[in-house]
């Protein structure tokens, strides 16, 4: 049986704060195409994972690859060219520039060998940026400010950002937060076609259970820094060590 | 009615050379948060540099270009090794690049001697000017300081190198993560900060003496400029060097040196007082 190739492999990853341990020893890994959830109650080191990937900070021991190749210790912008994409809790989107040049960014920053003709022009892939655009729905606010979209469009615009560097990996910090339910079910439906219509690898950490059911993928669930479970919605809802992390043990 | 022309005109010269000091103040800041206190010593490179080109025998011109990109590469020489060991930590960046300044002054010092040095005019000729005479050299000051402030305008706001360093200064985390080169940008654009001293050094070289203390003539209207038209705006960079540069021409001519420069500093001390964050800011 043909196996899909494994696209992130995190080995025995730790990542100490002077006498605080974030991550300890945390193993984790995904498949080409896969989409995953990380759950975990706040400070178990979801967002310090994050940081790790993409070069943020330097993991104190392990290794992180990608793609076959070793990343820890790479820059941010480096890990980024290489494929991994990441957004940020609050949008990093850019208020005072219009969606097209949101969009227009990235997709210069993915100029991996620009002469100084096309360093010194601003010729935008228009195509690719109504493709973008009409992927998540904002094809008719392309010359809108960032600032006037709403939330949901906010945090729809800034995966299109990442989607336009190419990126093979898309990291995904809470992309529902501040949002209304019907919001969040569209959030959930624009994540699932990243892997069902164009092939992404997503991971995503997130707190509402209800989206995370929504999503119906595979869910990590990590404590203290380290992965305590794996499985179904179903089956880490059940897990009594999920339980015992979320609400305590009985006295 | 001259009287007043060639003030407005000499005010206008002042004000556009100081533009290319204060762009560059503003877009380094703006770039890494590096309130650089060598930049006037950068100003004193252009012009030094020009000094020793035109010793060489080259043309005027040929100097001035040899400035920018002597300064320019200087600038990339000074990033490399002292400030990017400091980002992050600005009472320290201010302490580096205050001993940045003394270094560069006492090597100048050093190979130049202390003395002030006179340069020719290259263009001693005069033009007339809606019917008065103005020296031919100041207007060309004019033409090179505007040609360059509105090519940084150009370049920041309609190429897509621009584009990526409007990135960094806006969200520099997000920009590396979608794959922005932030090391390049910094590197090029605190280049490109010293470049713009290093030409308004070199072309304000023949008409003003040329001494190891010129630097610190230009540095300090600069900053009055910058926070006067707000930190982290090129608007405000033409709002301040238009407001301290126009004030410190029209008062001297009208007035005792240091008069002016007093009400200049009250001028500024009035406006940071009204508008904190400058005036492109808008009113707190």
């Amino acid at each position: 049986m043909e196996t899909t190739p494994q696209i992130l492999e995190v080995k025995e990853v730790t990542m100490r704060f002077g006498g605080i341990v974030a991550l300890d020893g945390l193993n984790l890994s995904l498949r080409a195409g896969e989409l995953r959830c990380i759950l975990g109650p706040n400070g178990c080191g979801k967002t310090t994972l994050f940081n790790v990937l993409t070069g943020a900070l330097r993991p104190t021991s392990g290794t992180v690859s990608f793609q076959g190749a070793m990343i820890s210790g790479k820059s941010p912008a480096a890990i980024a060219r290489l494929g991994i994409s990441r957004k940020f809790q609050v949008p990093g989107i850019y208020p005072e520039l219009s969606v097209i040049e949101n969009i227009a960014l990235p997709l210069a920053a993915a100029n991996r060998h620009p002469g100084v003709w096309s360093l010194l022009r601003q010729r935008p892939d228009r195509a690719r940026i109504a493709e973008l655009m009409g992927f998540a729905g904002l094809s008719q606010k392309g010359h809108v400010t960032a600032a006037e979209l709403s939330h949901g469009e906010k945090q729809k615009l800034e995966v299109m950002m990442l989607l336009a560097t190419d990126a093979d990996l898309l990291l995904l910090d809470e992309p529902t937060a501040g949002m209304s339910k019907g919001e969040t079910s569209a959030i959930a439906a624009l994540i699932r076609k990243l892997t069902s219509e164009l092939g992404k690898t997503v991971l995503v950490i997130e707190h509402d259970m209800n989206f995370v059911r929504e999503l119906d993928c595979p869910v990590t669930v990590m404590a203290r820094g380290t992965v305590i479970a794996d499985g179904s919605y179903d089956e880490v809802r059940h897990d009594p060590r999920v339980i015992e992390c979320y609400l305590g043990r009985a006295a | 009615m001259e009287l007043v022309l060639t003030i407005g005109l000499d005010a206008l010269s002042f004000v556009l050379t100081l533009l290319l000091v204060t762009l560059g103040l503003v877009i380094v800041y703006g770039m890494m948060n590096v309130i650089n206190m060598a930049h006037g010593e950068l100003f004193l490179l252009g012009a030094y540099t020009l000094v020793a080109a035109q010793s060489a025998g080259l043309p005027f011109w040929a100097g001035v270009l040899l400035a920018m990109l002597v300064v320019g590469l200087a600038g990339l020489l000074i990033e490399e090794l002292v400030i990017r060991h400091v980002y992050g930590r600005p009472i320290d960046t201010i302490l580096a690049t205050w001993g940045l300044s003394i270094a560069i002054k006492q090597l100048i010092i050093i190979v130049f001697g202390p003395a002030a040095i006179s340069l020719t005019n290259p263009l001693p000729g005069s033009v007339s000017v809606l019917g008065i005479d103005y020296p031919a050299y100041r207007l060309v000051i004019m033409a090179v300081s505007a040609f360059l402030a509105a090519t940084v305008y150009l370049v920041l706001f309609r190429t897509s190198i621009g584009l990526q360093i409007r990135s960094v200064i806006a969200n520099r985390g997000m920009a590396g993560s979608l794959g922005v080169n932030t090391r390049l940008m910094d590197r090029g654009t605190f280049a490109v900060g010293a470049a713009l001293a290093g030409i308004a050094g070199a072309v304000m070289a023949p008409i003003m003496s040329v001494d190891p203390q010129m630097g610190v003539g230009f540095l300090i209207p600069a900053f009055l400029a910058v926070l006067v038209g707000g930190l982290n705006s090129l608007l405000g960079a033409v709002i301040g060097a238009g407001i301290i540069g126009g004030a410190s021409t029209t008062l001297s001519s009208g007035m005792a040196q240091a008069t002016a420069q007093i009400c200049v500093f009250v001028i500024a001390i009035v406006v940071i007082r009204l508008f904190p964050n400058g005036l492109s800011k808008g009113f707190r």
